[in-house]
C-alpha cells in the first residue's frame, strides 16, 4: 500500500506529508498528522515549528503545495475555506478573531449554518461558558482576553462541527481562566474530536490523548501522551521544558 | 435614570475627540448665525446638507467596497456620472431608453447562456495556442457583429454634434412643456429581425469568448443549472423581442405619464443600471485581481477614463440640464408656498422661509432621500444577516470564511450595492447640479476627502465627513457673497471662489493632523 492510501476509518482527519509555502518561505516541509476520532490530539513544538500553519493549511487558509488533507476519508486540500468549514470543521485561531463591531450575540449568530443552530446549541454553550450569557449585549471589543477566548470557542460550537481546531487557547490568560477553559475543552472532547495547539506542555499533557511534535516544519514524533510524559529526553530535545 | 446618565458619561469619555469636534462644529454654526441673516443661515445649512447627501451616496458605496474587499474603486465617480446620464435619458428621452432595451436584453441573453457555452467548449479539445488566441478573436468578431447589427436596429437617438438634435435642446423643450417624440429611423421587419438575431449571436459569441478564458478551470455545471441558464437566456431574449413588438404603445404610455412618475422610473432605471454594472464589474474585472491591488488601481482608473470618453461620445461634451419633475416645479398661483399646505397643494418649486426662498428639490428633497438611504443602509448593516457578514468581513474576511460562509458571493452584492448608491446619487444630482462629463471626478474627490475626514471604512464616518465637507463649502460660498466679520479686521473678509475646493482639502488636513485615522476611523 502506498502511504496515500492508508486511510483508516478510525482517523477523522489525516494530514499526509503536507508542504506549505507562504510567499517565498517554505513553512511546512512534510507534516503528517493523524487525528483519531473522539479524542484530543495535541500539536507540540517550539515557536515557529509550523503548528499554526498546519491548522491554517487544514482550513485552506494557506493551501498546501504538496500532500493531502483527508477529512472523514475525503480529500479537502483543494477546496475553498468556506467549503472546508461547512463540512464540519470549527476553527479557533490563536488571535481569537472576535468580530469587535459585533455584539457577543451576533458573534454567535454569524456562525449559524442552518437556521436555528444557535437555539439548539445555546444551552450547551451557556452551560460551558456561563459568563457569555451576562455579556451577550456587549461588543467584541469590550471583552477581556479570557472572555474573547471563551467566545471564540463558543462560536466554533454553534454549527454542527465534528472537528475543532483550537490554537493556543491558554496564551496570555490568567491561570484561573486557563483552568476554566481546560474544563470546557475536556467536556467538549466527549462529543467532538479536537486538534489542540498548545505551548504550555503542562496544559497539553493533561488534555490530550495523542500528540504530534513538529520541528522546523516537519512532524518528527507522534504517539500517546501517556508515553510522552515519561520520555524526558524527547521533551527536552523538542520542547525544551522540564 | 442614574445608570443612563453614567452610560452617557462613559460614551462621552470614550469618544472625547468626536464629542469635542461635534461641539466645535455646533459652536461654529452658531457663530455663523451671528454673522448673517437667519434666512441666509438656514438656506446655507440646507444647501450644505444637500451637497453632503450627494457626497454621502458616493462615499458610502466607495467605503463599503473598500472596507470589505480592499478595492479602491477609482471608477466610482464615473459610475456616479453614468447614473446621471442614464437617469437623464430615461427621463428626457424615454423613447430612446425603450429603443435600447431590446438590444441590451438580447446581449444579456447571450451572457445568460454562459453555462451552456462552457459545457459546449468543455467538449472541444483545444491546443493552448488556440485557447490563448480564440477569446480575443471571438471578442473582436462579437464587437464587429454587434456594431454592424446595432446600427441597423431602429433607435431614435439624438445627435450631440447637431445643435437642433442635441441633448441640450431636448432638455430645454421638455422643460418648457413641449415634447416632441423623435422619429426612430424606419426599417422594415426583416432588417429589424436580422439585426436582433445579429445582436443575439454577438452576445453569445462574446460570452463564449469570456467562457474560454477560464477554460478547463471551471467546475462542470450541473444539469439543473444548465436548464436554469437556458430558461433565463430564453426569457431575456423573448422579452427583448416583446419590447420590440410593444415599442410604440410603451413609448406612448411613458410620454403620457406625469413627469413625477417619469422621474421615479428614471431613478429606478439609474439604480438598476448601477446595480447591474457593479455586479458585472466585480464578476468580470475585479475578481481576477483581488490579489493584485496595484492592478486594481490601474484598472479602475483606466475604466474611469474610458467611461468618460464613452459618455462624451454618446451625450456630447457640453453640460446638459435635467428638468425638475412636476412635483417640485410648480411656479403658478400660490407659489412660492408660504406654508406646508400651500406647498402640497400647488407643488411649488420654492417655499418662502424667513425672507428667502428654499428650493424644494435642491434643498429639501435631496436631503430627505439622503436621510432615507442613510437609515436604510444602516438597517441593512445592523439588522440583517448579510449586514452582519459585511461588518464582520470588513474586519476579518478569513475568519468569516473559516465559519463556512462564502464571502465572495457577498462581494458581488456589496459591489453592486455600492455602485447602485453612486448612480442613485448621480440621478438625484442631475436636476440640481446639472450634468456634465467632469461631474464624476469632482464628486469622487469630495467623497474621498469626506472619507478621509470620517475614517475610511466607517459608515457613520462617511455620513459625518460628507456633511462636514458640504457645510464648509456652502458656508464659504455664502461668505463670499455676504462677507465675514473677523476680529482685528476693519472690513468683512470675502473668501474668493478658489477657496471653495481648497477648503475641503484644508479641513481634511486639519482633521488628519489631529486624528490620523479620521473621526470614526480605527487604528490599524
Amino acid at each position: 500500500m502506498t502511504p496515500y492510501n492508508r486511510h483508516s476509518m478510525n482517523n477523522l482527519l489525516e494530514v499526509l506529508d503536507v508542504h506549505t509555502s507562504i510567499g517565498q518561505f517554505h513553512i511546512l516541509e512534510g507534516v503528517t498528522v493523524n487525528v483519531p476520532r473522539g479524542s484530543i490530539t495535541a500539536l507540540l513544538g517550539r515557536n515557529g515549528a509550523g503548528k499554526t500553519t498546519t491548522l491554517k493549511t487544514i482550513m485552506g487558509l494557506t493551501p498546501p503545495r504538496r500532500g493531502q488533507v483527508l477529512f472523514d476519508g475525503q480529500p479537502i486540500h483543494a477546496q475553498h475555506t468556506f467549503d472546508i468549514a461547512a463540512q464540519g470543521i470549527g476553527f479557533v485561531p490563536d488571535y481569537r478573531a472576535i468580530f469587535r463591531d459585533l455584539t457577543v450575540a451576533e458573534n454567535l449568530q454569524i456562525a449559524e449554518r442552518k437556521a436555528g443552530d444557535l437555539a439548539r446549541k445555546g444551552e450547551l454553550i451557556f452551560q460551558l461558558f456561563p459568563d457569555l450569557k451576562r455579556l451577550i449585549h456587549l461588543r467584541g471589543n469590550q471583552l477581556s482576553g479570557g472572555q474573547q477566548q471563551m467566545l471564540a470557542i463558543a462560536r466554533a460550537l454553534v454549527a454542527d462541527n465534528q472537528l475543532l481546531l483550537i490554537d493556543e487557547p491558554s496564551e496570555g490568560l490568567a491561570p484561573i481562566i486557563v483552568e476554566q477553559l481546560m474544563e470546557a475543552i475536556v467536556q467538549l472532547s466527549a462529543a467532538t474530536t479536537i486538534v489542540l495547539v498548545e505551548q504550555n506542555f503542562a496544559v497539553a499533557s493533561q488534555l490530550a490523548k495523542h500528540y504530534v511534535i513538529l520541528e522546523e516544519g516537519r512532524s518528527v514524533r507522534n504517539g500517546l501522551m501517556t508515553d510522552l510524559v515519561h520520555d524526558h529526553a524527547t521533551i527536552q530535545r523538542y520542547l525544551g521544558v522540564m | 435614570m442614574r445608570r443612563n446618565w453614567l452610560g452617557l458619561r462613559q460614551t462621552v469619555n470614550r469618544n472625547r475627540t468626536q464629542v469635542a469636534i461635534l461641539a466645535g462644529v455646533t459652536l461654529l454654526l452658531l457663530f455663523a448665525l451671528g454673522g448673517m441673516s437667519g434666512g441666509d443661515w438656514v438656506i446655507t445649512v440646507l444647501r450644505g446638507l444637500a451637497v453632503g447627501a450627494v457626497v454621502f451616496l458616493v462615499a458610502a458605496g466607495f467605503s463599503l467596497i473598500f472596507g470589505l474587499m480592499d478595492v479602491l474603486n477609482l471608477a466610482h465617480g464615473a459610475l456616479f456620472m453614468i447614473g446621471s446620464y442614464v437617469g437623464w435619458t430615461v427621463y428626457v428621452r424615454p423613447d430612446t431608453a425603450i429603443d435600447v432595451i431590446t438590444p441590451l436584453l438580447l446581449l444579456a441573453a447571450g451572457f445568460g447562456w454562459m453555462p451552456l457555452w462552457q459545457a459546449l467548449l468543455a467538449r472541444v479539445h483545444l491546443t493552448s495556442g488556440v485557447r490563448r488566441a480564440a477569446p480575443w478573436a471571438g471578442l473582436a468578431l462579437a464587437l464587429a457583429l454587434f456594431a454592424f447589427s446595432a446600427t441597423r436596429y431602429p433607435i431614435a437617438a439624438w445627435n450631440p454634434d447637431v445643435y437642433d438634435a442635441s441633448p441640450i435642446v431636448y432638455a430645454i423643450a421638455m422643460d418648457s412643456g413641449q415634447e416632441v417624440i423623435a422619429q426612430a429611423p424606419q426599417v422594415d421587419g426583416v432588417t429589424a429581425a436580422l439585426s436582433m438575431a445579429g445582436i443575439l449571436v454577438a452576445g453569445s459569441l462574446a460570452a463564449a469568448s469570456v467562457a474560454l478564458v477560464g477554460h478547463g478551470q471551471e467546475r462542470r455545471a450541473r444539469r439543473g443549472e444548465m436548464r436554469r441558464a437556458f430558461t433565463l437566456g430564453l426569457a431575456l431574449a423573448l422579452s427583448g423581442v416583446a419590447v420590440y413588438a410593444l415599442n410604440e404603445p410603451l413609448t406612448r404610455l411613458i410620454f403620457e405619464l406625469n413627469t413625477t412618475w417619469r422621474f421615479l422610473i428614471a431613478v429606478a432605471a439609474a439604480v438598476a443600471s448601477g446595480f447591474f454594472l457593479g455586479g458585472l464589474m466585480e464578476m468580470t474585472l475585479i475578481r481576477p485581481l483581488y490579489l493584485r491591488p496595484i492592478y486594481q488601481l490601474m484598472l479602475t482608473l483606466g475604466l474611469a477614463v474610458m467611461i468618460r470618453e464613452v459618455v462624451i461620445t454618446i451625450w456630447g461634451r457640453p453640460q446638459i440640464t435635467m428638468p425638475k419633475p412636476a412635483l417640485f416645479a410648480g411656479t403658478g398661483t400660490g407659489c412660492p408656498a408660504q406654508n406646508l399646505d400651500d406647498l402640497l397643494a400647488h407643488q411649488c418649486s420654492t417655499i418662502s422661509f424667513l425672507g428667502t426662498r428654499i428650493r424644494t428639490y435642491n434643498e429639501i428633497f435631496i436631503i430627505v432621500v439622503g436621510l432615507i438611504v442613510l437609515i436604510a443602509i444602516w438597517l441593512l448593516l445592523q439588522r440583517t444577516r448579510i449586514g452582519m457578514i459585511i461588518r464582520a468581513g470588513v474586519q476579518d474576511r478569513q475568519m468569516v470564511e473559516a465559519l463556512g460562509i462564502n464571502v465572495r458571493r457577498v462581494f458581488t452584492f456589496v459591489f453592486a450595492l455600492g455602485v447602485g448608491l453612486a448612480t442613485l446619487g448621480g440621478v438625484l444630482a442631475g436636476p440640481a447640479l446639472g450634468i456634465s462629463d467632469d461631474m464624476g471626478e469632482s464628486l469622487l474627490l469630495l467623497a474621498l476627502i469626506a472619507l478621509a475626514i470620517g475614517g475610511l471604512t466607517s459608515y457613520p464616518g462617511a455620513a459625518v465627513g460628507a456633511v462636514l465637507v458640504g457645510l464648509l463649502q456652502q458656508f464659504i460660498i455664502k461668505y463670499g457673497q455676504v462677507g465675514i466679520q473677523l476680529p482685528f479686521m476693519t472690513e468683512p473678509l470675502k473668501p474668493s471662489p478658489p477657496l471653495v475646493p481648497a477648503s475641503a482639502v484644508l479641513l481634511m488636513v486639519v482633521v488628519l493632523l489631529l486624528l490620523p485615522n479620521g473621526l470614526f476611523g480605527r487604528k490599524e
